[in-house]
């Protein structure tokens, strides 16, 4: 699988390493069920601290796009191919909204009101 | 045929001094047989076997036919050579066994022999099959010489890197086996069923083969701006590393055991290969010595272009590449 990590992004390193792998699994880099390489070895080829790189895998757990198993290492989630690319669409969304000066809340009401 | 030969008259050629019939098993790790046959049967058994042997292997090479010869030929000898050896060797160490016993009851396990013919047979193996590709490996060199691999398009300001990992399950099966004959071969050490002699000879290789399996039977691979890590085992220890700097070029090759000579980590002329299965192959020039170290992984023909894309954007090298590099690089990246 190929990363990328955009040296001019100015979101917080953990986000950007979330972000990374979160853009793996949509473009079919790593398929449900298949593993990732180990944290420390992500954090020694990304150049980012290891510590940072479990915290943006903890948040991809939260979303739901990977899987912690004892003895078997992190693996993509069943489904995240198609959750990760909606995801990555609703991130776009909330970063412009922020950028136009949307609040979340203003983004929830807007969804509401298009019933 | 000649082999064929020698197999069926070496017991005539003793039968003066062999009981009637011949002790031609016995179970492991006893001394006393547990088999018997005739000297008749003792003589032609083994060698209907070694032609049963030649039949199956021409059969095989001429199936393969003419484009693959090179690396069948390596089979070939490879398999008759281990296969003649292991074969006169156990009817050498029958006949030994069985000399001058009037009954073959009282023929003894010839252990050293059957050690030396099975370590006689895996040598001849490895030497035949080394030698005959060194030979198939240096006439064919020319035609895989390329100037350079693929090379990947990296966005100005972006960090890529590339990972690949791939496991053989039959080598995992491998060395799970050798380990669990190792264990049982410990734990009757230790519990002192057995005399220690042969367990040992039994613990120290088999424990060897485990370790030495287990390693290759799960190989990952990672390209970044540090250049290439290869990391061997389940828990990626032991692992080689690559400078980025000391990389020649990279490119995807397929490789198949045949040419390498075997699974696992294979040494020769021209380079390494890390071999779990056949096909693609990541193969790395290092800077210098010119020598080539390949991994069979999936996804090469990428690992090696991002390789190949740092390798450019180099500072040092910059200078050289820009000139070129930045008519087509610069014009995409922009918005």
């Amino acid at each position: 699988m190929l990363l990328r990590l955009d040296k001019r992004d100015t979101r917080p390193l953990h986000e950007q390493v979330a972000g990374a792998i979160r853009r793996a699994i949509a473009e079919g880099e790593c398929r449900p069920g298949d593993r990732l390489p180990s944290a420390r070895d992500l954090s020694a080829a990304l150049d980012v601290n290891v510590n940072t790189v479990l915290r943006g895998l903890r948040s991809l757990r939260e979303d739901g796009l990977l899987e912690f198993r004892r003895g078997r290492g992190v693996t993509v989630a069943e489904g995240a191919d198609e959750r990760s690319g909606l995801l990555n669409q609703v991130y776009a969304l909330v970063t412009e909204a922020a950028r136009l000066g949307y609040s979340r809340t203003d983004l929830i009401e807007m969804i509401r009101g298009m019933a | 045929m000649g082999t064929a030969g020698l197999i069926a008259a070496l017991p005539w050629a003793a039968h003066g001094r062999l009981p009637d019939r011949l002790a031609t098993h016995w179970g492991s790790g006893q001394d006393t047989p547990d088999g018997s046959m005739p000297l008749w049967a003792a003589s032609l058994f083994p060698a209907l076997i070694w032609l049963a042997l030649t039949a199956i292997v021409f059969v095989a090479q001429r199936r393969a036919g003419d484009p693959a010869r090179g690396t069948t030929r390596a089979w070939t000898a490879a398999a008759l050579l281990s296969g003649g050896i292991l074969l006169g060797g156990a009817q050498a160490s029958v006949v030994r066994a069985n000399l001058d016993h009037a009954d073959w009851h009282q023929a003894r396990q010839p252990t050293a022999w059957i050690v030396v013919t099975l370590a006689g047979a895996a040598v001849a193996a490895g030497v035949v099959g080394w030698l005959v590709n060194s030979r198939v490996a240096v006439s064919a060199a020319p035609a895989t010489q390329e100037p350079s691999g693929p090379v990947l398009e990296i966005p100005r300001g972006q960090r890529l890197v590339w990972f690949s990992r791939i496991t053989n399950p039959w080598l995992h099966l491998l060395a799970a086996v050798a380990g669990l004959v190792a264990v049982a071969a410990l734990v009757t050490l230790v519990s002192g069923l057995a005399t220690a002699g042969p367990l040992w000879a039994l613990l120290a290789p088999f424990a060897f083969t485990s370790l030495a399996v287990a390693g290759c039977a799960t190989v990952q691979a990672r390209a970044s701006e540090r250049g290439l890590e290869v990391a061997f085992g389940p828990l990626g220890w032991p692992a080689r590393r690559w400078p980025a700097e000391d990389i020649e070029s990279a490119r995807a090759e397929n490789r198949t055991p045949a040419q390498v000579g075997g699974w696992g980590y294979r040494l020769r002329g021209l380079g390494t290969t890390v071999m779990l299965r056949s096909g693609e192959c990541l193969v790395i020039r290092t800077r210098g010595k010119g020598r080539e170290f390949a991994v069979s992984i999936d996804d090469a023909e990428r690992g090696a272009a991002l390789l190949n894309a740092l390798n450019m954007t180099r500072p040092f090298l910059r200078t050289a590449t820009v000139l070129h590099g930045a008519a087509h690089t610069i014009p995409k990246t922009t918005k």
